[in-house]
C-alpha cells in the first residue's frame, strides 16, 4: 500500500499570546491519501488554517512530526522549506495573493520561473492550465482588472500547474459569492478526479464539505467525530 | 531565483508607486548632480589654483642652486651652456627656459619699491603668464632688450607710464650695486593683480650684463600635465647634478596642500551628502518594504527563498539609485556644458586674489570624479537596501500573510 501523502503524528501548536498559552492544536493525528480531497472543518479558532500551515511547512508544530510526500517537514531548515513549498506544494489563499505587478499568464508562469522551468515549456503549460480553467480570455490582464473569483481560478491555476503533490486550499470561499464558489468548486472537482490530484481544503463552508471525499472536524484543537 | 524575473518584477514594482518612486528618482538625481557640480567647481578650483601657481614663472619643475631659496641673489647663480637643451619627449613638455631673477630696488622721479627683477628671453616665454598678459605699449624684443615691462599696479604706485625712465639697483656678481636706467616698453596687465606689483622684466642678456655674470638663476619646465612629472624631475636631476631640482609642490607647499585637500574635500563632500540622502532612501525603502510584507510573505509561502527576496528588494532598490544616479549625472552633464567655458567672477576679484585664483574661473569635471560619484552611489544605494531587505525576510511568512 503507498504511502499518505500527509501524515500528522501527535501535531501540537502551542502559541505564546500575551504570556497565556493558545493551544491551536492538541495531538492531531491525520493522513492525506493520494486522490483524496478532504475538508479540514470546524469553527473559527478550532485550529484548521493552523494546521493547513503546519503541513505547508508555512508554521511549525511545537510538538509532533509531519510528513508530507515521504519529507518530514518539521525537520527541514527555512531555504528546504522553501523548496518543499515551491516543488510540492500549491497553495490556494483566501485572499488570492496574486502578484500585483504580474499578468495572470506571468502570475502562473512566476512559480515555474522559480523552479527554473524553460521558457517555451513554461508558458506553453501556463496557457494550458488558464485554459482549463476557463480564463484563456484574461492571460493578459492584472489581478486589479480581474474579479475575485477570476482571481482566485488564476491562483488555482498557479497552485496546480506545477503538479504538486498535493494543493492546499485554505477557505477559498471565504470571499466569494454562491455562485462563483460553485464554479471553484467545480473546477477543484475536476481537478481532483479528472487529474488526481490531491486537495486539502480548510473551511467551515457547508457548501465546500459538501463537495470533498472526506471530512475531518476540528474543535478546540482536536481531531472529534463528525 | 532567474536574474530575467529578478530584473522584471523590480522594474514592474518601481512603476507600482510612480509618486512615491519619482519623489525619490528626484531627490538622488538632484543630490548626485549637485556632487558632481560642487566637485566640478572644486576640481576647477584646484586646477585653477595650480596652473596660477605654474603660471606664476614656477613651472612643474625648477632647478636652483642650492640657497637660491634663502637668498635669492646673483650670488646663487649657475651656468647654462648656450647650446644646452632639454632632451626630453617633446610629448611631455610645453617648453623650458632659464632666467635670471633678483632682487631690486625701482624708482621713478616720484616713488621707489622693492620688486624682483626677471632677465626673460621673451620667445620661451610661452610657458608663463607673461604669454597671456595684456600689454599697454610694447613687448620685449628679445634677450637683449634694453627696456622693461612693468605691472600696472607697480606703474600707477611709481606714477609713471610706458615711455618713461626708470632706474634700477641690484647686487652684482661682486656684491657691489649696480645700477642703470631703463626705459618702460610696456605696462602689463596679469590676470593676478600681485603679480603686476612684483615682477619687473627685461631682457636676460640686458641683466646679465647689468650685473656682469654668465650665470642664471633658475631654470624652468613646463609640463603637458602633472603625470609627466615624476620622469621630468629624474631626468632633471641628472642633467643638473649638484643643483636643486623640485617640483612646484615643493617651491609652493600652501597651493599644494590646498590642492590635496581638494582631493579629500570632494570625497567629503560626497559622504555628506550621500549619507544625508542614504538616511533618506532607506527611510523610504522601509516604508516600501513594510507596505509590501504581505506580499513578500506571499512569495515566500509559494517557495520563493529569503535569498532571493533579499535579492529583489536589493535590485528594486538598486534600479531606483541606478536611475536616480543616471538622471543626476544627466542633470550634472547639462548643467555644465552651460558653464563649461568659465564663470565670470571679476565682481569677487579681491577675495579671490588673496586666494590666488583667477577671476575667470573654469569648472573642471573630470571622468575619474564622476565614475568615483556613480560607483559610490551605487554601493551606498545597495548598502542601504540591505537593511529594509533583512527586515523584509525576517519576518515568517505566515506572520507576514497575516498582516
Amino acid at each position: 500500500m503507498p504511502n499518505p501523502v500527509v501524515t500528522c503524528r501527535d501535531v501540537s501548536r502551542v502559541y505564546e499570546g500575551d504570556g497565556v498559552p493558545v493551544h491551536a492544536l492538541r495531538g492531531v493525528d491525520f493522513e492525506l491519501e493520494a486522490g483524496e480531497w478532504v475538508s479540514v472543518a470546524g469553527p473559527s479558532g478550532s485550529g484548521k488554517s493552523t494546521l493547513l500551515h503546519v503541513i505547508g511547512g508555512l508554521d511549525q508544530p511545537t510538538e509532533g512530526t509531519v510528513t508530507v510526500d515521504n519529507v518530514e517537514v518539521t525537520a527541514l531548515s527555512e531555504a528546504q522549506l522553501s523548496d518543499l513549498r515551491l516543488h510540492k506544494i500549491g497553495f490556494v489563499f483566501q485572499a488570492y495573493n496574486l502578484i500585483p505587478v504580474l499578468s495572470a499568464l506571468e502570475n502562473v508562469e512566476f512559480i515555474m520561473q522559480l523552479q527554473g522551468v524553460a521558457g517555451g515549456e513554461r508558458r506553453q503549460r501556463a496557457i494550458d492550465a488558464l485554459d482549463a480553467l476557463g480564463l484563456a480570455d484574461l492571460a493578459d490582464r492584472r489581478p486589479g482588472e480581474m474579479s475575485g473569483g477570476q482571481q482566485q481560478r488564476v491562483a488555482i491555476a498557479r497552485a496546480i500547474v506545477t503538479n504538486p503533490v498535493l494543493l492546499l486550499a485554505d477557505e477559498p470561499s471565504a470571499n466569494l459569492d454562491t455562485a462563483t464558489t460553485e464554479e471553484l468548486l467545480d473546477v477543484l472537482r475536476r481537478l481532483n478526479r479528472e487529474r488526481g490530484v490531491t486537495i486539502l481544503t480548510a473551511t467551515h463552508d457547508p457548501m465546500v464539505m459538501s463537495y470533498t471525499t472526506r471530512q475531518v472536524n476540528l474543535r478546540d484543537g482536536h481531531v472529534v467525530a463528525p | 531565483m532567474p536574474v530575467k524575473l529578478l530584473l522584471q518584477l523590480s522594474w514592474r514594482n518601481l512603476w507600482r508607486h510612480r509618486r512615491r518612486n519619482t519623489i525619490l528618482l528626484v531627490a538622488i538625481a538632484i543630490a548626485v548632480s549637485g556632487v558632481l557640480l560642487l566637485n566640478s567647481m572644486l576640481r576647477g578650483m584646484q586646477v585653477n589654483m595650480q596652473e596660477t601657481v605654474i603660471d606664476n614663472l614656477t613651472g612643474h619643475v625648477k632647478v636652483l642652486q642650492p640657497g637660491y631659496l634663502d637668498d635669492p641673489s646673483i650670488a646663487h647663480g649657475f651656468e647654462v651652456a648656450r647650446d644646452w637643451d632639454l632632451e626630453i619627449d617633446p610629448d611631455a613638455v610645453v617648453g623650458w627656459t632659464s632666467r635670471i631673477r633678483v632682487p631690486a630696488v625701482i624708482m621713478s622721479e616720484r616713488e621707489t619699491r622693492g620688486v624682483q627683477l626677471i632677465g626673460v628671453d621673451p620667445a620661451r616665454e610661452s610657458i608663463s603668464f607673461l604669454d597671456d598678459i595684456v600689454i599697454d605699449g610694447e613687448a620685449l624684443g628679445s634677450p637683449e632688450d634694453r627696456r622693461v615691462l612693468v605691472g600696472a599696479a607697480l606703474a600707477e604706485q611709481l606714477q609713471t607710464k610706458v615711455g618713461r625712465r626708470l632706474v634700477l639697483i641690484t647686487q652684482g656678481a661682486d656684491g657691489r650695486n649696480r645700477e642703470a636706467g631703463y626705459r618702460i616698453a610696456g605696462v602689463y596687465r596679469a590676470e593676478v593683480a600681485g603679480l603686476e606689483k612684483a615682477f619687473v622684466f627685461t631682457g636676460a642678456e640686458t641683466l646679465k650684463n647689468m650685473l656682469d655674470t654668465l650665470v642664471v638663476t633658475e631654470v624652468s619646465v613646463r609640463l603637458v600635465d602633472d603625470r609627466f612629472e615624476p620622469g621630468i624631475l629624474a631626468t632633471m636631476v641628472d642633467a643638473f647634478t649638484g643643483l636643486d631640482v623640485l617640483s612646484w609642490r615643493d617651491l609652493e607647499p600652501q597651493a599644494a596642500m590646498i590642492a590635496e585637500f581638494m582631493d579629500t574635500a570632494v570625497f567629503i563632500y560626497f559622504l555628506v551628502i550621500m549619507s544625508a540622502l542614504v538616511f533618506g532612501l532607506v527611510n523610504t525603502l522601509v516604508t516600501a518594504v513594510m507596505e509590501r510584507v504581505r506580499e513578500l510573505g506571499m512569495l515566500r509561502a509559494l517557495g520563493m527563498r529569503p535569498r532571493s527576496v533579499v535579492a529583489q528588494v536589493v535590485v528594486e532598490s538598486s534600479l531606483v539609485m541606478a536611475v536616480g544616479v543616471a538622471g543626476g549625472v544627466l542633470i550634472a552633464a547639462g548643467v555644465f556644458a552651460l558653464v563649461a567655458d568659465g564663470i565670470d567672477l571679476t565682481a569677487f576679484d579681491e577675495s579671490l586674489q588673496s586666494f590666488g585664483v583667477r577671476p575667470q574661473f573654469t569648472p573642471v569635471m573630470q571622468a575619474g570624479d564622476v565614475i568615483l560619484v556613480v560607483v559610490l552611489s551605487l554601493v551606498l544605494g545597495l548598502l542601504a537596501s540591505f537593511y529594509p531587505a533583512r527586515r523584509a525576510v525576517k519576518l515568517r511568512p505566515l506572520d507576514a500573510l497575516r498582516r
